[in-house]
């Protein structure tokens, strides 16, 4: 009988962290996420992704929350600084004792605390950074809530292939990993169908003339552009390309440039009449589908000025609301991270794709829409000539 | 007022109880503060390499960021490309970070004094941070380098608590060897320089051997300090090592104290601490930053450091200029 005894109490040593750690960050009424940004630094104004998301827990909140709990978010800085954002999570893990994870806007932070994420065992689901490596190699408790860069990548060189009798494609980016995430799946895609980029030209951040990368692309005269370029970048790239009566060349951009802001940097519709970017939702930032998203932004979020990264990380939010709905009352990090797999098809009502996730799979979105001006509007379209 | 020869001898034991008192912090903290801790003797490390060159050799000199990131790609490239296990690492790294001391003393050899050794060397860092970017089959480029995971005598190196006690050692013995270093000869020459290089030349004194020498420690003590950090962060990318780790190293040293060996252990324990505290007020942490670096630069312009040498004479350090 003491032995057995014995045995039972070793049993449930052994089981006690468990369960703690199963249902860490849960109370009766409340449900703890850390919310990662960079509130400060260089990169703050990535921290603008994350408020969608807030705003969404903010009005499930208000409809009594998921399966009676509400959904308290911890937010914590990174500075987009991998120390710092290690920090930040270790506080949130170990300090906070949140249920989940939730954001991350910088690629080289959440490459940074990626192993920390995945010993602490707890579910994280990437709101922002689309490096593929975040995912990938899987980890049963990291998820991609957006689309990935090589998603995007992909997208973009699909895009350009749609235009009719497009053969000649240059590429311009910057020498960073962000550039590289888009252009080196673009360059896979059109390998595939067996185009190799007439021309490859670098662009470097901060520089303030594109005349040199200009020529050497009049020369290769191509059909279409990709550009990997940050809108500062973008903006200048463009205006040289106006200067050397070069506008009628159609460039496709990434995610990172917003189509509006781009219009406002530089200031004639003329000049951006041929550009594209990739754009991850259903409609453009004026549309009739955003209008809804926006305007629970703002209501919870009266100061915030709205552009796309306001919406960024709504698709996660939605997919994690949905997961912990489905996961019941009994809630747990197990239950949670399985009925995340579970996810088949959630079309968001935001994104433009819907959200997979398997056991063997946990990059969620598969790809993009893209956002161009049609008849002087910011229109979202499927393909070349194709509204949405 | 000069500490007497019994407080000389507490001072001694301090410094030795004071580590060994520290090997109890594992077991009180979480995770969180024990990475924080370990930020700090990373950090102390790279403030007293940087006040050797700037404190105590008296050169405007601001390769120290450059040294932090050889130091810590030295780190990563020998366990990722070359398999070594990381705590080999650690001397590779800081004689990595020496030949970096050595290069960028090249200008100060030549000649090359106050803010034009500050742009020369500024620029020094800027072309090591092109080099991680652009050297990209060695650095891994933008993408930086991942360290391996890896186990010391059956514990694993991603546990805090163990990097702690390797941290501790590394840091305590890089201590003790650069006050040893400052009580020698080289050290009392180096000092000389500061005071007066054309009085200490013509004492026959090899002055452009010492300015080597100051950036050549200077150099091994952040070179190691960076091999701590690519163990501590597990992951090395050029972002790490740009003008703001520059501009907050610098705070560091002023904080603390401008020459003083105590005062790189308090400006590093201040200013990483204190941005922590910080967090709870998401987008005004950097103006209460600023405000707190003037507040004590303007009340205690000799730094941290100076406050303990008012408490007990125990703190007065010998070869400190007030």
């Amino acid at each position: 009988m003491k032995r057995t005894m014995k045995v039972f109490a070793g049993l449930l040593l052994i089981a006690l962290p468990a369960t703690a750690e199963e249902t860490t960050g849960l109370t009766e009424d409340t449900i703890k996420i850390g919310v990662m940004a960079p509130f400060s630094g260089n990169a703050a104004s990535y921290s603008k992704a994350e408020i969608g998301m807030m705003a969404y827990y903010e009005k499930i909140n208000e409809e009594g929350g998921v399966n009676g709990r509400m959904l308290i978010a911890v937010q914590e800085d990174t500075a987009c600084d991998p120390a710092k954002g290690l920090a930040a999570v270790k506080k949130l893990i170990s300090q906070d004792e949140v249920f989940m994870l939730h954001g991350n806007s910088c690629s080289g932070v959440a490459l940074a605390i990626r192993p920390v994420v995945e010993d602490a065992g707890l579910p994280w689901v990437i709101a922002h950074a689309a490096s593929d490596s975040i995912s990938n190699p899987l980890a049963p408790n990291i998820f991609h809530g957006l689309p990935t860069g090589s998603a995007n990548g992909r997208a973009m060189a699909e895009f350009v292939l749609t235009r009719p009798d497009t053969k000649r494609v240059a590429i311009i980016e910057h020498s960073n990993d962000w550039a590289h995430s888009y252009s080196d799946p673009a360059r896979a895609y059109l390998k595939e169908q067996g185009i190799e980029p007439v021309a490859d030209q670098t662009m470097e951040r901060g520089q303030t003339d594109a005349t040199a990368q200009i020529l050497k692309l009049r020369e290769a005269q191509p059909d279409f552009i990709i550009a990997a370029l940050y809108e500062a970048e973008t903006a200048i790239f463009l205006r040289d390309l106006k200067k050397y009566g070069m506008s009628d060349i159609p460039v496709m951009g990434t995610a990172g440039t917003d189509l509006e802001n781009t219009l406002k940097r530089v200031g004639d519709l003329e000049t951006v009449q041929n550009y594209f970017v990739i754009h991850s939702y259903i409609d453009s930032l004026e549309g009739a589908g955003l209008k809804p998203w926006g305007e629970m932004i703002t209501k919870y979020y009266p100061d915030e000025q709205l552009s796309t990264f306001s919406f960024a990380s709504l698709g996660s939010a939605v997919a994690v609301v949905e997961a912990l709905q489905n996961a019941g009352p009994d809630l747990t990090r197990s239950k949670f991270i399985a009925e995340l797999e579970k996810i088949n098809s959630l079309e968001t009502g935001i994104l433009s794709h819907p959200i997979t996730f398997t056991a063997d799979d946990h990059q969620g979105v598969k790809g993009s829409a893209v956002a161009g001006f049609v008849d002087g509007r910011p229109t979202v379209l499927r393909a070349w000539g194709e509204r949405y | 007022m000069m500490p007497t020869q019994s407080q000389l001898r507490l001072r001694t034991v301090l410094f030795w109880m004071v580590p060994l008192a520290l090997l109890a912090v594992p077991l009180l903290v979480n995770s969180y503060v024990q990475f924080i801790v370990n930020s700090v003797l990373i950090y102390a490390l790279v403030t007293l390499g940087f006040n050797f060159v700037i404190g105590n050799l008296g050169q405007l000199a601001f390769a120290n960021t450059a040294f932090f990131g050889i130091g810590a790609y030295a780190s990563a490239i020998a366990t990722t490309s070359l398999g070594l296990p990381w705590l080999a690492t650690i001397p590779l790294a800081g004689v990595a970070g020496a030949i970096g001391g050595f290069l960028a003393s090249g200008a100060a050899l030549r000649g090359i004094r106050f803010y034009y050794l500050a742009i020369i060397t500024l620029a020094f860092g800027e072309l090591m941070r092109w080099l991680y970017v652009h050297a990209k089959s060695v650095t891994g480029g933008t993408d930086g380098l991942s360290l391996p995971r890896e186990t010391v005598m059956g514990y694993s190196l991603t546990d805090d608590r163990v990097k702690f006690y390797v941290f501790l050692v590394v840091t305590v013995l890089l201590f003790k060897a650069t006050l040893n270093l400052l009580r020698s000869h080289v050290g009392r020459s180096i000092m000389a320089v500061r005071e007066n290089e054309v009085a200490t030349a013509s004492l026959g004194i090899p002055t452009s051997r010492v300015i080597v020498t100051g950036f050549i420690w200077s150099g091994f003590v952040v070179g190691c300090a960076g091999s701590l950090f690519a163990l501590h962060t597990s992951y090395v990318f050029p972002e790490s090592f740009g003008m703001l780790h520059l501009i907050i190293s610098f705070a560091m040293v002023l904080v603390g104290g401008l020459g003083s060996v105590l005062g790189a252990v308090l400006g590093a324990a201040a200013l990483t601490v204190l941005p922590e505290y910080l967090r709870s007020f998401p987008g005004m942490e950097e103006l209460f930053f600023g405000l707190i670096v003037i507040a004590v630069l303007l009340v205690l312009p000799q730094g941290l450091a100076s406050l303990l040498r008012r408490v007990s004479p125990i703190f007065v350090e010998r070869f400190y200029r007030e």
